[in-house]
Order: structure tokens, then C-alpha cells, then sequence
């Protein structure tokens, strides 16, 4: 095989108003998220005006993945009882997956399952701010959608590779582009201005022991990411179950009925989900 | 109990729970039998979907399904805690058939 790597370069990524495939939507968020004071305001402002983006905002607080079904009417109503951080997240997620559903299907389903079932775990564990963890399981494959949109030749090649050598999605990006879609992630929550605690379940998701600020955080979404892909839901590059980090299996500590909890909710909130196709 | 979408409601299906406006107003009491009428109405009314009484059809037969989560573990059979993790996981389909 003579695959050239591909350097994927941080400036240019961070710099994502000036990547041409990146659709407009998407850059006018980014450049209200980005901003280093943003307010409650300006946020429950600008996504007011958009009535396409404000329904789709309510659909997904009222939906299974948070703890509200059907009690929140208004994007101010949202941000106060989520967060801005959580709301922040949620207008990343909708307008990153809406792209992603057209290069991939599958990724926004493999991602919605994973902000369910990371805010059933968190519960369990008795996490603060579950809702929190929801979002970092709603964003934690975002660079997968920046690799497709600039590479997507290569990208396609890289999803072949998986097919044809057992491997995960992960394992082959790191043969073909100098950065996985982890690494991607995390410059753009920097960029962002995300919290630390997201910033690393994005970066560290394959890898959870690498996590400081945020092992357990980073934990709930590598087992759930692991969960939801070896039960099949959705699509996120590869068909195969990836392995589970025994550090994570003994740190979560869940029980087999727990397991089968989380997994009976999963399932409840795809049937429930479909309509959530954004 | 399965929330089914507008879009794919059929005449007789039982509503499992109360239509509601905006407002919580009931608009249908469950265990109302849908009509093409009903149906109709729904559909014209900012509804997503509705639950509906009985088990959730699925598409997929179950040896299907089984012979998917197989070919899913098929490089991580031997890793720790996968073997337990796919024996939940086939409990869990298997549950899903049960009537």
C-alpha cells in the first residue's frame, strides 16, 4: 500500500470560517461559541432568530436524551435550566451532525445513543452535572465530520481499511492522517472555549487513562461509545465492536443489571429518537 | 411502550397515552382507536409522534440480529469483559422477541 500520511494541521482546522467545505451554518455558530464573553443573551438571541434552529433546539432538550420530555418551550427556558456550556454544546451538535448525516448515515444516531446512554451512566454514578456529560457523548466524534468534509477521498479509503484488515475506524485514521478525529475534537473545544472536563472526554475517549481533569467523565463515554456500537446502533465508521478498556470496566463498576438498564433505555429513546432525524 | 411518528400511524392502533396540545389539553383520551379521521387530524396538528398501544414491531428477525452482534465481536471475542459485555447484549435481543 502506498498511502501517503496526510498532515492534518491544527491552524487550519481552528481557523474553520476559512475551511471551504465547511457549511455556513455551522461557521456563524462557531463564531458566536467562540467568542470569549458570550452571553446567555446573545446565545438564546441569535438562536431565537432562526426559527429552523430553534425548533430543533427544543426538539432535542424535550427529547429522551435529557431529563425534560415535552416541559420546555423556549430556547431562554433551555439555557436556563441546562447551562450555557450544555446549550453551547447542543448548537454544535445540531448543526455538526446535520452535515454529518449526508456524508455519513448513521453517525448522528451512533452519537444520540451515546449522549442517552453516557447521562443514564452518569446518573448512576451519581456525576453533578449529568447533562454535562450527555453533551461531551452528543460531541465526542465531532472530528470525524471535519476529517470527511476536508479529506473525504482519503477518508473513504481509511473507512475501506477497516473492512479489509478487522480494524476499527480509529486505528485506520491513524494510518492515513497524522491527527484521529480525537485530536481533531479537541482543538475545536479549545477553540471553543468548552470546559477542561469536555475538552478531555473528547481528546482522551479511545484512550481514558490519559484523562486528568476528567477520568470518570472520560470513562462513561469510551464504555457508552464501546456499549453502543457493540449493540449496533447507528453508524460511526467501522461495523465492529471496539475493545473496552479494562481500567474503565473496573472504574465504572457497573453491575450486569446495570448494563442491561442502560441498554433497555438506549433502545426505548431510538425508537423514540427517529423523529429526532434533524 | 412504542412511540410511534405521524407519519407511520395506521387505522386501529389503540393510543396508549392521551393527545395533548401545547397546553396539556387533551385533545384524544388513550385508549382511543385510531381512525383515518383521527389520523388525519393528528398529522395536521405540530405532533411528532404518539404512543401507541401493543409490543414494537421489528423488522429484523431475531437469528438476524444474533448473527449481526457475532460479526460485530468477531476481532474482540477474546479481550477482557467483551465476552460478558456481548452475553448481555444477546440477552438483551433475545428480550426484545419475547411477547
Amino acid at each position: 500500500m502506498s498511502s501517503e500520511i496526510i498532515q492534518v494541521q491544527r491552524s487550519k482546522i481552528e481557523n474553520i470560517g476559512a475551511l471551504p467545505t465547511v457549511p455556513a451554518t455551522l461557521k456563524r455558530i462557531s463564531a458566536i461559541i467562540e467568542k470569549p464573553r458570550v452571553t446567555l443573551d446573545e446565545i438564546s438571541h441569535f438562536v431565537s432568530n432562526d426559527p429552523a434552529l430553534t425548533t430543533k433546539v427544543l426538539k432535542m432538550v424535550n427529547s429522551a436524551a435529557y431529563g425534560f420530555p415535552g416541559r420546555i418551550s423556549s430556547v431562554s427556558h433551555a439555557i436556563m435550566l441546562l447551562g450555557l456550556n450544555v446549550v453551547k454544546g447542543l448548537l454544535l451538535g445540531i448543526s455538526v451532525f446535520e452535515i454529518m448525516e449526508k456524508v455519513m448515515s448513521g453517525l448522528w444516531n451512533h452519537s444520540l445513543a451515546c449522549a442517552v446512554a453516557s447521562r443514564m451512566i452518569a446518573e448512576k454514578k451519581g456525576v453533578k452535572d449529568p447533562e454535562e456529560i450527555s453533551i461531551a457523548g452528543l460531541l465526542h466524534d465531532l472530528g470525524k465530520v471535519i476529517l470527511i468534509l476536508e479529506f473525504q477521498t482519503q477518508y473513504e479509503k481509511a473507512m475501506q481499511e477497516t473492512l479489509q484488515k478487522g480494524i476499527t475506524i480509529y486505528e485506520a485514521e491513524r494510518i492515513f492522517f497524522s491527527n484521529a478525529h480525537s485530536d481533531i475534537g479537541m482543538w475545536l473545544a479549545e477553540k471553543w472555549r468548552f470546559p477542561k472536563n469536555l475538552v478531555e472526554v473528547i481528546a482522551y475517549h479511545h484512550n481514558p487513562v490519559l484523562s486528568k481533569a476528567a477520568p470518570l467523565e472520560t470513562a462513561i463515554v469510551h464504555f457508552s461509545d464501546v456499549l453502543i456500537r457493540a449493540r449496533g446502533v447507528g453508524f460511526a465508521g467501522d461495523p465492529f465492536a471496539p475493545s473496552l478498556h479494562p481500567a474503565v470496566f473496573d472504574m465504572l463498576n457497573l453491575s450486569e443489571h446495570d448494563i442491561k438498564d442502560v441498554l433497555a433505555r438506549v433502545e426505548e429513546s431510538v425508537d423514540a429518537t427517529e423523529d429526532l432525524a434533524l | 411502550m412504542p412511540r410511534v411518528i405521524v407519519a407511520n400511524l395506521q387505522e386501529g392502533m389503540t393510543l396508549l397515552r392521551p393527545v395533548t396540545d401545547k397546553n396539556g389539553m387533551i385533545l384524544l383520551s388513550e385508549g382511543t382507536v385510531l381512525t383515518e379521521k383521527w389520523i388525519e387530524r393528528i398529522q395536521d396538528m405540530a405532533i411528532e409522534a404518539v404512543y401507541i398501544d401493543g409490543p414494537t414491531q421489528r423488522t429484523i428477525p431475531k437469528e438476524e440480529e444474533l448473527a449481526r452482534l457475532d460479526a460485530r465481536f468477531k476481532y474482540v471475542e477474546e479481550v477482557p469483559h467483551m465476552k460478558l459485555l456481548k452475553k448481555l447484549i444477546k440477552e438483551h435481543i433475545e428480550g426484545l422477541y419475547v411477547q
